[in-house]
């Protein structure tokens, strides 16, 4: 479910939380989906445990994951209206300022960008 | 803190002239896996066995399950495991029997446990132990440590010898142990992309100090590479806070630095009119960058 990558400079907690973001975002994991638990993550990529738990407990602070008792963590209900646009535009923002950054250093244009996201984009669709 | 595994106040230790620990104070809570780090010569193994009550420290104390660790009564001693650096197995006898001598002194020994790792990890119970490599030798001593399951479990550099497939056993073993967040580890290893892993939190042991304890996460969050770029032909003059090692060319600069927040990144783009992208770092860069 996760891509986790404990060498990376960026926390493990961090990563699952900007992927369950992004997932519960785009409807890719929608309301009622149950979590793997800790322990079966923990084991199943050979990470500490207390690092998921760190990130499962943000995520429901923020309302995107609800705990239950005896059962995995799910999905929020209202997990896809609590991610208003702004928001999940601030989540891009970073992505979008290294493509920018990167395209000026190649000397690309800005419609030469944006032709390039934009077919991209299409690809993405079938 | 009454409940903490490990406690140390002021900790230090000389040997003759040569002051190897200066002044460490930490602790250790049931559910931590800790990952000690240091460059040979640092203290690690020192450290480790002043936690072990191997030997008094000079100053300061150390407490394990809330006793002296120096005097620990046996019934505290049977809740802490170690694997050493150099092993401490008998040449002479058979593993079978190796295990039977230690189980012995353990009522609460789990041999199915121990069965059961001997298959998945492939130890021949009939090898004589002369006879064994290096790589068998230490899964051996690390089996031995784990049998009587206990609640803090030491390890110095103890995968240094085991090929990556075994390596990966041993750390989903020690992963099934500090699941139920009721007993510790503490395991110093140059091999950082375990540590990477396994620990929740990190010590950096540094000329017999503790340079840096924490969380590994917050660590990562804390000890980045910046990139400063000014619209300027120069950069200004300007302060980082926490800064470890910093090159300016020109209109550019990078900076390692340590306590780094976003806030501190908002203030200096304001008062030096500077860009800044921030570079993560993994664990291995961040002990190299520590130690230039």
């Amino acid at each position: 479910m996760f891509i986790l990558n404990p060498q990376s400079g960026v926390p493990i907690y961090r990563q699952i939380l900007e992927q369950v973001r992004r997932m519960v975002a785009s409807g890719q994991l929608p309301p009622g989906t149950a979590l793997p638990s800790v322990r079966d993550l923990a084991l199943r990529h050979t990470i500490n445990p207390m690092t998921i738990s760190r990130a499962y407990s943000i995520l429901e602070t923020e309302g995107l994951l609800e705990r239950h008792r005896g059962r995995p963590m799910t999905v929020a209900s209202q997990a896809r209206n609590h991610s208003q646009l702004p928001k999940r535009l601030q989540q891009i923002g970073p992505l979008v300022e290294q493509t920018v950054v990167a395209a000026k250093q190649l000397h690309l244009s800005e419609a030469e960008l944006l032709k390039d996201i934009r077919r991209e984009w299409e690809q993405n669709d079938d | 803190m009454t409940d903490a595994t490990v406690e140390a106040s002021n900790l230090s230790k000389s040997f003759g002239d040569k002051q190897v620990l200066q002044d460490m104070s930490f602790g250790v809570s049931p559910g931590d896996v800790i990952g000690v780090l240091g460059k040979n010569g640092a203290g690690k193994t020192t450290l480790l066995e002043l936690m072990l009550g191997f030997t008094p420290p000079s100053a300061g104390a150390v407490r394990v399950f809330g006793h002296d660790s120096y005097s620990l009564p046996g019934d505290i001693k049977v809740r802490v495991g170690f694997v050493p650096q150099q092993d401490e197995l008998l040449d002479q006898l058979t593993v079978g029997d190796q295990l039977r001598v230690i189980a012995s002194f353990y009522p609460h020994w789990d041999s199915a446990l121990i069965d059961r790792l001997c298959g998945e990890w492939g130890v021949n119970v009939h090898a004589r132990i002369k006879s064994m490599s290096v790589g068998e030798r230490q899964k051996l001593s690390i089996l031995l440590a784990f049998g009587h399951k206990p609640e803090l479990l030491i390890l110095d550099e103890p995968v240094a010898s085991l090929d990556p497939i075994a390596r990966r056993q041993f750390l989903e073993q020690l992963l099934t142990i500090s699941a139920d967040g009721e007993r510790s580890i503490v395991f110093s290893s140059h091999i950082v992309s375990d540590i990477e892993r396994l620990a929740n939190r990190i010590w950096i042991l540094k000329e017999g100090r503790l340079d840096w304890q924490g969380d590994l996460d917050s660590l990562k969050e804390s000890i980045v590479r910046l990139h400063i770029r000014s619209t300027a032909p120069e950069l200004p003059a300007f302060k980082i806070p926490g800064v470890l090692n910093l090159r300016r060319d020109g209109a550019f600069a990078t900076a390692v630095v340590r306590d780094w927040t976003p806030e501190a990144q908002e203030t200096l783009e304001k008062n030096a009119s500077v860009q800044i992208e921030v570079e993560t770092l993994g664990l291995e860069e961040i002990f190299v960058e520590l130690h230039r």
